[in-house]
């Protein structure tokens, strides 16, 4: 990757602003408490925002942007949902989600 | 705090992994982790990086993704209140997910804010420690291990064992498909903005059936 230049500002302004969002109401001393609404849509930001980074990776093919939706990373996507949902553990989801990956590229090759 | 340094192993790796997929060189992957200091923001300066976006949106997209820092430091502050300010500003910058977890019901059970706030600030740098020592690990790994074993998909895989467990209700569930839906119908959108375009509109949805589910419970 070239312009070595450009990503040093980058780090620095989103430390900077990710440091600020962490400040926020602890440097409010505790007095001044969040308004309902705030409070309410924030709840939201884990399952919006994390959805939406993880779906093109998983559907979304690299070079093209496009859609495809038939491939075995999706299936794997799944088991490994499956796995984070009942066992709130990364560990287990990842081995779920790249075992399943490994063993569908297998069939992929031994079938095809 | 242990349990959470161990959880935060494999999401440390993979942002390595991530970071040396992306061609990113070694001190600007060892910067990442250690001023950024979270893997959601580390993993979107990547990829945002990776399609040459203006600084502006990455910077904009990440604190959108961001933005939950503010519920966590809400929730902290009362338990930081009692600390000298130099305390309080120090100790904020190891508010991260994890630290969060580990820790907000230890300072709910104490009466102690200082021991509260010496377990933070122990368990938050053991995990920020951690996180560079499991960041660079991953980086130098991510060079060597061949294409074909699929690394790279242990990124979303790490964010997929963050999000499920938090589709328990409905709004949850309509927020996520909601900015699923729009960040896929959106692709074509230029320097990636489809990706803090679909997270608000979810965001919006979410909060919505949130609201018209407390409004038809209360009739």
């Amino acid at each position: 990757m070239e312009g070595g230049l450009i990503l040093w500002p980058v780090i620095l302004a989103v430390g900077a602003l990710n440091y600020l969002s962490r400040l926020s109401f602890i440097a409010a001393f505790g007095r001044r408490s969040m308004p309902a609404w705030l409070a309410r849509s924030l709840k939201f930001v884990p399952a919006a925002m994390l959805t939406a980074l993880v779906l093109p990776m998983i559907v979304g093919v690299p070079a093209s942007g496009a859609v495809a939706w038939a491939n075995p990373r999706v299936l794997a996507a799944i088991i490994a949902a499956v796995a984070a949902f009942y066992t709130h553990s990364t560990l287990k989801t990842l081995a779920a989600g790249m075992l399943s990956l490994w063993f569908l590229q297998w069939l992929a090759s031994a079938l095809g | 705090m242990m349990p959470a340094c161990v959880g935060l192993t494999p999401f440390g790796l993979v942002c390595g992994v991530g970071a040396a997929a992306a061609g990113v060189d070694f001190t600007g992957a060892l910067g990442m982790s250690a001023i950024i200091f979270s893997g959601a923001a580390q993993i979107l300066v990547m990829q945002l990086y990776a399609v040459g976006a203006p600084v502006a949106v990455v910077v904009l997209t990440c604190f959108v993704a961001g933005l939950r820092f503010l519920m966590y430091s809400a929730a902290m502050a009362p338990y930081f209140r009692p600390l000298p300010a130099h305390w309080r500003n120090g100790l904020a910058f190891l508010l991260t997910d994890q630290a969060f977890a580990a820790s907000v019901r230890r300072f709910s059970a104490t009466h102690d804010p200082r021991g509260g706030a010496l377990y933070f600030l122990g368990g938050g740098s053991a995990l920020w420690f951690m996180w560079q020592l499991t960041n660079a690990i991953g980086y130098l790994a991510g060079n060597v291990i061949p294409a074909s074993w699929s690394l790279e998909f242990a990124v979303p895989l790490c964010f997929i064992a963050l999000v499920a467990p938090v589709l328990r209700d409905a709004p949850a569930i309509v927020a996520a498909a909601t900015a699923g839906g729009f960040v896929l119908a959106l692709a074509g959108l230029p320097m990636k903005l489809n990706l803090i375009v679909a997270g608000l509109i979810g965001i919006v949805a979410g909060t919505l059936t949130d609201l018209a589910r407390e409004r038809w419970k209360a009739d």
